[in-house]
């Protein structure tokens, strides 16, 4: 178990009187990333949601590098949630919820949620437009008039601020073209993950296929087999 | 209008608009609308009250020679209401959004948790000091001067310029610091805030606070010229309510231009001869009736964009 970054047991989740997820095991190593495919509604967000406690309901055990941040639960939606990132979960949500009235660089503060992070903000700064260039130039531009991939661009750039040990991308080509998307996966794959994990929820296995270390088929609330390195081409 | 009638309607919004404001910033922060805000009033009326009867005498001895007495019991009272208004911020944060802010229609929950709260804290006033009215000293200067010609009130002025200065500079942290950015980042979009580390729980605190002194200014502020009484805080709870609508619930330059605009409605209705004070609310709630019909989200979103 130790050298599991996180493991999760028997997790079940949903919304109300809906049930999305049916008991859950899986786990993630340090160094490790993963990739989570499947199609729409088979509940891989659902799963992101109900390990940082956004869910409506859930029970399980989710254990984050040896501490409990599972549980049982029915109300409280999001109140454990800042608790969790500041655990070092980070999570890029789907469909980015992001603050349409703050600008690019205020966005990236707001990432640098320890005071270690807050601290060298503008050095970690840098590294994110080294990894996206363009988002240097809009450094000023308001979140809500950008296009959609530089919008996902800031979204996994504002997780990528703190020193997040786990790294949950919900659906990075969610929405936009694929030279973008492509362009949005291949600065996740070269991110290093020294000691870390990264965990990517995606539809589109053709984008990931040979560049994760394993992927895991999502179907209707279950996880269907291990696969392991997959390479489509 | 002569300069004396702008001044007054300056007065008015300054005063307006720190409720206004108050009540607009918690709405598009935290999601509730704070009907105890009235009771916040009252309560650092109160506040204010106390500490002049305490400092009147103190101030008198201390800097009677040197002039300064005055001043000093002016910023003193202020002070004084600023920390009540903060700490009935607080009162209302443990009762009316601790317990609830994560269940299921917070919204209208804590409007009527804050409603009862309201009501509460004026019954509770009534018991403790009876329902006398009672005159705080004029302590923000007496008397008028003549500035191009015309005279203008001093304690007006003193109000305007401390209420710009108080807002200006809690806009400015806004801005500036890094509760601000956490503040604003929830406003905008919380779940978003919670997964960038931020808690609701520890931005509403401050937030809180924040609007609670804001009210409590506004107290020492009108209490120049209105009396400090337990139901006191009625009228500018309904009248921040309204302009706040007026502006477009939760946008903060709405709230100043809705303040500034019921300010000179309000100042133009009682000058008018055929009109008079007894027409003001009349005029009031028929221009911001009239300001809804055309545009339901209010001024706001013509300034920015609000909650929504």
């Amino acid at each position: 178990m130790s050298d599991k970054l996180l493991s999760i047991t028997g997790l079940s989740a949903g919304y109300g009187p809906l049930r999305v997820l049916h008991e859950i095991d899986f786990s993630v190593a340090a160094g490790e990333r993963l990739a989570i495919v499947g199609l729409n509604g088979h509940g891989k967000t659902t799963l992101f949601r109900a390990i940082m406690h956004l869910v409506g309901w859930q029970r399980g055990s989710v254990v984050f590098d040896g501490i409990e941040i599972g549980g049982t639960r029915s109300l409280g939606e999001g109140r454990r949630t800042p608790g969790i990132v500041r655990l070092g979960v980070a999570m890029t949500p789907q469909g980015d919820a992001i603050f349409p009235g703050l600008t690019v660089k205020q966005h990236l503060d707001c990432g640098a949620y320890t005071k270690a992070s807050w601290r060298d903000r503008a050095l970690r700064r840098d590294h994110i437009y080294h990894i996206f260039p363009q988002l240097k130039a809009l450094e000023q531009a308001y979140v809500g008039k950008l296009s959609g991939g530089e919008r996902r661009m800031v979204s996994v750039g504002r997780a990528l601020m703190a020193d997040a040990r786990l790294y949950l991308i919900d659906e990075p080509s969610l929405g936009l073209a694929p030279k973008i998307s492509q362009r949005v996966v291949d600065a996740l794959i070269d991110i290093g993950l020294d000691g870390k994990a990264m965990v990517i929820a995606e539809q589109n296995v053709a984008l990931l296929s040979g560049k994760v270390d394993r992927m895991i088929g999502m179907h209707a609330g279950h996880l269907r087999g291990d696969v392991g390195h997959v390479d489509l081409a | 209008m002569d300069a004396g009638l702008i001044v007054y309607a300056l007065y008015l919004a300054a005063i307006y608009g720190l409720m206004a404001i108050g009540i607009s910033l918690l709405w598009s922060s935290v999601g509730m609308v704070n009907m105890a805000h009235g009771a916040t009033f009252a309560i650092a009326g109160y506040a204010a009250y106390f500490a002049a009867i305490w400092g009147q005498p103190l101030a008198r001895d201390l800097l009677g020679t040197t002039g300064w007495d005055i001043p000093a019991l002016a910023v003193f009272i202020g002070l004084v209401a600023l920390l009540a208004g903060a700490l009935f911020g607080i009162v209302i944060y443990l009762v009316a959004f601790l317990p609830i802010h994560d269940k299921e229609n917070f919204a209208v929950r804590s409007l009527i948790i804050t409603l009862a709260l309201n009501l509460a804290t004026v019954q509770m006033l009534l018991w403790a000091f009876g329902p006398q009215q009672k005159a705080l000293p004029r302590v923000f200067g007496t008397g008028r001067f003549t500035a191009l010609g015309m005279s203008i009130r001093i304690d007006q002025v003193v109000t305007i310029v401390a209420t710009t200065l108080l807002l200006g500079s809690v806009l400015a942290w806004l801005r500036r610091s890094r509760k601000g950015l956490e503040i604003r980042a929830v406003m905008q979009n919380a779940e978003g805030a919670a997964l960038c580390g931020i808690s609701t729980r520890k931005t509403a605190l401050p937030i809180m606070m924040l609007t609670g002194a804001l009210a409590g200014l506004a107290a020492v502020l009108l209490s120049q010229n209105v009396f400090v009484s337990p139901t006191a805080g009625v009228t500018p709870l309904i009248k921040g309510l309204t302009i706040a609508l007026l502006g477009g619930l939760g946008s903060v330059p709405g709230a100043v231009a809705g303040a500034v605009l019921i300010g000179f409605i309000e100042a133009a209705t009682g000058a008018i001869p055929f009109l008079g004070q007894r027409y003001v609310l009349f005029v009031q709630f028929t221009f911001i009736v009239c300001v809804l019909l055309i545009r339901p989200r209010g001024l706001g979103g013509l300034l920015d964009e609000t909650r929504e």
